[in-house]
């Protein structure tokens, strides 16, 4: 059976208002569900919660939804993935690191950046317009976590070293 | 010139295509000697074709939008590195999913809107799949099945990169999934049958397909096929309808699936307009001869625009 479990109002409430605090994320307007652990997902699809069950008892349900955000277990904040962060751009207001053209490329290439940003902590991740995803800064760099199917395969040679 | 320098067509290959093209045969052996289009889809769910073309022309790519009707449909005219398509970032992070223009067109058949319940019976890759979540605007249900285990992973990381919310990946053979759908009466409005073929239409990109064919597999195929149609039509709500579609010319694999259902299911073929030119479905080839209304289907044929070979047919449940 897979190990879905859709938030209730109240969770779905203390997991924005955690958003709100760590980027300005004030509404996540579909479905939230967690997947095993870690994974949250966000699902909106039109089918309830109920026929979801039902439908895994006879389809074996192998994926659903987009993987949106990771919790850290051990501190309770959320790291968002590249699609989570695209798709809540437009409300991303707070701990945004603004990457420039070489440090866009590391990131996609995904290496750490050795930048101490004065932050500790998750940031998202930006490039001119295009969100990419969250790193976790502490002193001296900001960890990467863009996962090895979505990195660039190389660097373009247009960038100068 | 890449194609047919290490693989050479088998003779019963170019027999049968002779006898399906007659005077355009020449033509086709030709398209085959060419460097295939590279072409590529917006995901409207993440930007639009207007913000993608000017991403991509500023990266010094030409960009070519063909048909006004379907600004989604991008072809790069100029030549590339190898590899440079899935290598951008505008790719990594799903702004476009590269696919060739003859694949593109079964989803615009299939015509899917945003509350509709849709099945994917053979999904993976996931082009089709995303195809479809965008038009759906990411909204209504599509159920994605692919019964390979190696293939689901790759399904599953096309529906994250190109952002698709509104679909549940399963992984059963599709025949098996049909009938348990049936038992619960889990109907849907519009089912895609992708079918698994023998793939004679991706000659020009996969010129190995030479080596691998032959007339034992298409049979097989073929039967396999006619368990898959049938199987689908048994869930399509009363109205509903089913786009079968391959990536082949054999006849066995196409209009003798849709004479098939004609004949054993209470359905219609429906004509189908596409953006690009095609051939109606054939009904007769050697000592077969199929039903009228199989000419409804339509092949492409690489040859007519420039393209991947591939079968269309658009069936709906009469109620």
């Amino acid at each position: 059976m897979i190990p879905l479990k859709f938030l209730s109002k109240n969770e779905k409430e203390k997991l924005t208002a955690q958003l709100e605090k760590q980027f300005g994320i004030k509404e996540i307007p579909w479905e939230i569900a967690k997947l095993g652990k870690e994974r949250i997902i966000v699902f909106s699809g039109e089918i309830s919660e109920k026929e979801i069950f039902e439908f895994d008892r006879f389809a074996r349900i192998e994926g659903i939804g987009l993987y949106f955000a990771k919790i850290d277990e051990r501190t309770g904040d959320i790291r968002l993935s590249i699609e989570g962060a695209h798709l809540l751009k437009s409300q991303i207001t707070k701990n945004i690191f603004e990457l420039d053209e070489k440090q866009a490329e590391q990131w996609m290439l995904g290496q750490e950046l050795n930048i101490s940003t004065g932050k500790r902590g998750f940031l998202i991740m930006k490039y001119k317009d295009d969100f990419l995803g969250t790193g976790k800064a502490s002193e001296n760099k900001i960890s990467n976590f863009v996962p090895k199917g979505r990195r660039l395969k190389y660097r373009e040679n247009k960038i100068e070293e | 010139m890449q194609n047919q320098t290490r693989y050479q067509p088998k003779p019963l290959f170019l027999e049968r295509m002779k006898n399906l093209l007659g005077r355009d045969f020449d033509d086709y052996i030709n398209i085959l000697k060419k460097e295939p289009v590279r072409s590529l889809r917006c995901n409207t769910i993440k930007i639009s074709p207007d913000e993608l073309k000017e991403r991509l022309e500023n990266k010094g790519w030409k960009i070519k939008i063909p048909f006004g009707d379907f600004p989604e449909i991008i072809i790069v005219e100029n030549e590339l590195q190898p590899g440079e398509l899935g290598r951008a970032l505008e790719h990594m992070l799903g702004y476009y999913y590269i696919q060739e223009i003859a694949s593109m067109l079964p989803p615009l058949i299939l015509n899917p809107k945003p509350d509709e319940k849709i099945l994917d019976l053979c999904a993976s890759p996931g082009s089709k799949t995303t195809q479809t979540a965008a038009r759906m605007k990411n909204s209504g249900l599509i159920i994605a099945n692919e019964v390979k285990f190696g293939r689901i992973k790759i399904l599953a990381s096309n529906l994250e990169r190109c952002g698709v919310m509104n679909a549940i990946i399963t992984k059963r053979d599709g025949i098996a999934l049909c009938r348990r759908f049936k038992e619960q009466n889990f109907l849907f409005d519009k089912i895609l049958l992708d079918a698994p073929c023998s793939g004679e239409g991706t000659i020009r990109s996969t010129p190995r397909t030479l080596e691998m064919w032959n007339i034992k597999t298409i049979e097989n195929l073929s039967k396999l096929q006619k368990s898959l149609i049938a199987s689908a039509i048994e869930i399509l709500k009363p109205n509903g309808e089913l786009v079968y579609s391959t990536c082949t010319h054999a006849p066995e694999e196409n209009e003798e699936i849709i004479d098939f259902a004609l004949k054993n299911f209470n359905i219609k073929v429906e004509k189908i307009n596409l953006p690009i030119k095609t051939r109606q479905g054939i009904t007769e080839f050697g000592e077969k001869e199929y039903s009228e209304d199989v000419k409804y289907s339509c092949r492409v044929y690489p040859q007519l625009a420039d393209t991947e070979g591939f079968f269309i047919a658009k069936i709906r449940k009469v109620k």
